[in-house]
């Protein structure tokens, strides 16, 4: 699935920077990974086996809705955009986030 | 899921776009610079697939196309599935039909939930002022009356026949709604000279002619003008598939009519009977009810349903019969059960064939929940295809139902529809047929090539113990069918009471208009009587109102003794008669003489049998006693005790009976019956009688039969017991006897190998055979003393469908039911028998 030098992704997670990325209006599946590239500093690099998997769940989970349009160099491609139900998933899914990040750097700041 | 669903349908769109994005993804990362990621497609693509779920359908698909398959490459197992699950289904489907039809069906009206009948004072009919008060009342949407067991003189032009007819009143059609086949029905500014015809008499007598509708027909020696034709599946308001050839309005005053009304719209059965009440209050003092012995109309008033079972719970007499179809059903249900434990059979011995294949499968990572879909795939399109060979004979049955003639004074006609009630309990069988046959043998199949036991398949302990079941469900189903059969003989050597052989019955019906007078109709009662007695060959005639088996009439009352002054309640049956009658019908005279001519005008002589007199009368002689009904007038003295006769039914208790004097009964009905014993074989005097009743009066209908032929009547329902469940007593055994065969050949073909070595060591062929019968005599025992353990109790509740003197428990029944079975048994078995006796040694040695 990820390459070897970057660091892999819960599932979860990857939903979070897929809503994440889809807030500002809907984009096709190549650009939302170049998005959590860039906006990571190119830390993460998703790859379109573990992004499509992930983006047709949120599909089936009303989560996104699909359409085909065209693209910046006039090519067919599907574009996904967010739904109210995404938005209300994206707020939870950003909570447990916080939560887990806050929950392992409480751990690793103290001894056992 | 809506859109899963239509997901299903747009699969292969689907699979393109997936392609397609990503295709569109690779250009856009080559163009960008990006090295073109090592992902898999095929694996993106599965994994699209399997998030759509398109798997299930799929694999079942994929199911039923193998099952299909590998189902026609046996067809010996197919052939044997379909008969035994045709069969099974189809009777059952079938008595399930007879039974919803009979008893629960729904009379051809618009909107029959709001029709309703009504019974006032407890009489089942009223008179036709009655009828008009409730209508005129207001209180219903509409009110009609019919009388349905009136019978119409119809002359063809050659004969005059008797037909049963419905009398109404004219609005009867128009408030009920009732469709149409051809023509119009009757409206209510018709003249009276109108008619509607029922569809089978139409087809039978007028040769089904459509340019009928208008034209006359002779009625009552009157001409009636034919306005409509009733549709073929028409059902009569009365139910139960009473089916009437005519309906002409009423036409004599007194005729007697059943009430039914409509309800306005949202009125419930609770406020039709308090307004009904109200209403039969204003009656009893408008209009009270003069006759004597009678109830107030508003006491015991009933409301009820034309249509399922809110009708037959009002009505005692049919809640036999419901039982009966019940008990026929839970028989015809355990014959179900005998065929699917056969196909089970088949299909596990079918099982351990197939463990490579199912071990194959299960290596190449099938989980059990597949392997058990896939089985009982096949086994359900085993029962979808013998439901559907159950439905085809279930039209043959329903075919064969419509064209039954019964020996019944009254027609009834069933018309067996497959309706949804009757499929939804075909799916139902069909599904408990499915995990009846499949469950087991799937479950162990897998059970088999998930762990392989490395123990031979010798024992089939399973399929033995499946075989006794079925041998004990069919000892229960035959004992049940004996009893039946035992009970007909029974009721064939019952005597009625009198004679039967001797005797000559004719059914009269007087033109009503022309016989209106009392004195007219003794005229004519005396002249044939003295005419018939003057034929050669007959010995007596008489005349009576009544004949056993063709119709009975109960009436009760409180009786009031004049000579010690007690009242008592008491009910009997009644008849009117001449004198002749008991000296025709050979019924003897205990005690006293017949009705003798101008005796005793104090008092009305009256004939009483031994358990009227026993009942009612023994505190003192019961000869010469005056009583008094009610308010009548004129006290009533005993003249003479008779003995006992059936009055309509072969099996009933002794009833007590009441007979009156002919002649000196007001007389109100045109129909009579005339009894003639002759001292010639009865059959040959037929046309005599025949000839001389018609001379008396050539415009009455005519029904002249021998005695013993009209009275059919009476052994019907022990007839048709015997029938349905000897016969599903039959079929039963033949079941349970094909799958005692089925295991045993298969224990043989098992045992090839053991045999081959015991007969190489010297054993005798004989021996080997009777290894084998013993095998099976031993399944036949166990299997024979379940079922009669469970048969001697299951039978006792037959008690009530059965003549007195019959006990359920009678050990005869039981002992003869084990000896068929037995040798059944060892018919089945001496097959197979035969065969291990033949193995021979060397080419068995050589099986494996």
């Amino acid at each position: 699935m990820a390459k070897s030098d970057s660091p892999m992704l819960l599932q979860g997670t990857l939903d979070l920077l897929i809503l994440h990325a889809l807030q500002r209006g809907p984009l096709h599946g190549y650009s939302i990974a170049q998005t959590i590239h860039l906006l990571s500093d190119q830390a993460l690099k998703v790859e379109e086996g573990s992004l499509y998997p992930a983006l047709y769940r949120l599909e089936l989970d009303r989560a996104i809705a699909a359409h085909w349009g065209v693209s910046e160099n006039n090519r067919k491609a599907k574009f996904y955009e967010i739904t109210k139900r995404g938005k209300n998933l994206l707020a939870a899914e950003q909570e447990t986030w916080n939560r887990l990040s806050l929950g392992v750097q409480r751990v690793l700041a103290r001894q056992p | 899921m809506p859109s899963l669903l239509l997901k299903l349908f747009r699969r292969r769109t689907m699979e393109r776009d997936v392609e397609a994005e990503l295709a569109f993804h690779r250009d856009m990362a080559a163009a960008h610079g990006n090295p073109i990621p090592i992902g898999n497609t095929t694996v993106l693509q599965e994994q699209a697939r399997d998030l759509w779920r398109f798997a299930f359908v799929e694999n079942l698909w994929r199911d039923i196309v193998y099952g299909a398959r590998s189902l026609c490459r046996s067809p010996a197992l197919v052939v044997t599935a379909l008969l035994s699950l045709g069969l099974g289904i189809g009777i059952n489907t079938g008595i399930f039909s007879m039974a919803t039809e009979f008893l629960l069906s729904e009379p051809s009206v618009t909107d029959a939930r709001t029709v309703v009948s009504i019974r006032l004072a407890g009489n089942s009919h009223a008179s036709k002022e009655v009828v008009e008060f409730v209508r005129a009342s207001g209180f219903f949407a509409d009110v009609v009356g019919e009388n349905e067991e009136a019978l119409v003189n119809w002359n063809d032009g050659a004969e005059t026949r008797q037909v049963s007819t419905v009398l109404l009143t004219k609005n009867y059609f128009a408030a009920l709604g009732i469709p149409m086949a051809l023509g119009r029905g009757i409206l209510p500014q018709d003249p009276d000279e109108v008619a509607v015809l029922g569809d089978h008499f139409w087809r039978s007598r007028l040769h089904g002619d459509p340019s009928v509708v208008g034209r006359a027909i002779h009625l009552n020696g009157r001409s009636y003008t034919v306005v409509g034709i009733l549709p073929k599946d028409f059902r009569s308001l009365i139910g139960f598939g009473y089916s009437p050839d005519l309906f002409v309005p009423r036409y004599l005053d007194d005729t007697i009519l059943a009430i039914y009304a409509r309800l306005k719209p949202g009125m419930t059965l609770g406020q039709a009977r308090a307004g009904l009440v109200a209403v039969a209050k204003r009656l009893d003092k408008e209009m009270p009810n003069t006759l004597p012995e009678s109830n107030r109309y508003a006491d015991n008033i009933q409301v009820s349903a034309v249509g399922g079972f809110d009708r037959i719970k009002s009505e005692t007499e049919m809640q036999t019969v419901g039982l009966f179809f019940a008990m026929l059903l839970v028989v015809v249900g355990l014959v179900l059960i005998i065929a699917c434990v056969n196909v089970a059979s088949l299909l596990l011995a079918r099982g351990s064939a197939r463990r490579q294949e199912l071990a194959i499968r299960v290596s190449l990572g099938a989980g059990r929940g597949r392997l058990v879909q896939q089985l009982l795939v096949e086994t359900a399109l085993l029962s979808l295809a013998g439901v559907a060979c159950g439905l085809l004979l279930r039209e043959a049955m329903a075919s064969a139902v419509e064209e039954l003639q019964l020996p019944l004074p009254i027609p009834i006609r069933l018309h067996l529809t497959l309706d949804w009630r009757v499929t939804l309990y075909a799916i139902l069988l069909a599904a408990f047929a499915t995990l009846v046959c499949g469950l087991l043998p799937a479950w162990r199949s897998v059970r088999q090539s998930i762990a392989p036991s490395l123990r031979r398949e010798g024992r089939m302990r399973l399929q033995r113990a499946l075989v006794v079941a079925q041998l004990a469900l069919s000892l229960v189903v035959l004992t049940a069918g004996f009893l039946f059969l035992r009970n007909l003989w029974r009721s064939n050597a019952i005597s009625p009471g009198f004679d039967v052989r001797h005797t000559i019955y004719a059914d009269v019906n007087l033109p009503p208009q022309a016989y209106k007078d009392v004195a007219r109709k003794r005229a004519y009662v005396t002249a044939a009587l003295r005419e018939l007695a003057a034929l050669p060959g007959i010995e007596s005639a008489a005349a009576a109102r009544v004949v056993p088996f063709n119709g009975g009439t109960r009436f009760g009352g409180s009786m009031k003794l004049l000579d010690t002054g007690k009242t008592l309640p008491t009910f009997y049956y009644w008849n009117a008669v001449s004198p002749d009658y008991f000296r025709v019908m050979d019924i003897p005279i205990h005690r006293g003489h017949t009705f003798q001519a101008g005796a005793d005008s104090g008092a009305h002589p009256v004939i009483v049998n031994r358990t009227f007199a026993q009942r009612y009368l023994a505190d003192r002689d019961p000869l010469g006693r005056l009583f008094r009904y009610g308010e009548d007038r004129v006290p009533y003295r005993v003249v003479g005790i008779v003995d006992p006769t059936k009055n309509l039914s072969i099996g009933e208790e002794p009833q007590p009976q009441l007979y009156e004097d002919l002649s000196r009964i007001d007389n109100d009905r045109t129909r009579l019956e005339f009894v003639v014993r002759s001292s010639t074989p009865p059959a040959t005097e037929l046309r005599a009688v025949r000839a001389t009743l018609r001379r008396a009066e050539p415009d009455a209908g005519l029904e002249v039969a021998t005695l013993y032929s009209s009275i059919g009547l009476a052994f019907l329902p022990s007839q048709v017991g015997a029938a349905l469940l000897g016969g599903v007593g039959v079929l039963g055994l033949l079941l349970a006897t094909i799958g005692l065969y089925g295991v045993m050949v298969y224990s043989v073909s098992c045992r090839t190998r053991e045999i081959g070595v015991r007969l190489a060591l010297g054993a005798n062929r004989r021996h080997v055979a009777f290894m084998v019968l013993a095998g099976a005599a031993r399944l036949i025992l166990i299997g024979s003393a379940a079922g009669l353990l469970c048969a001697f109790f299951l039978v006792k509740p037959l008690a009530m469908f059965l003549v007195p003197g019959l006990r359920p428990s009678d050990p005869a029944s039981f002992v003869a039911v084990a000896l068929l079975m037995a040798i059944t048994g060892f018919a089945a078995a001496w097959g197979p028998a035969r065969r291990a006796s033949a193995v021979d040694p060397m080419t068995s040695l050589r099986h494996e």
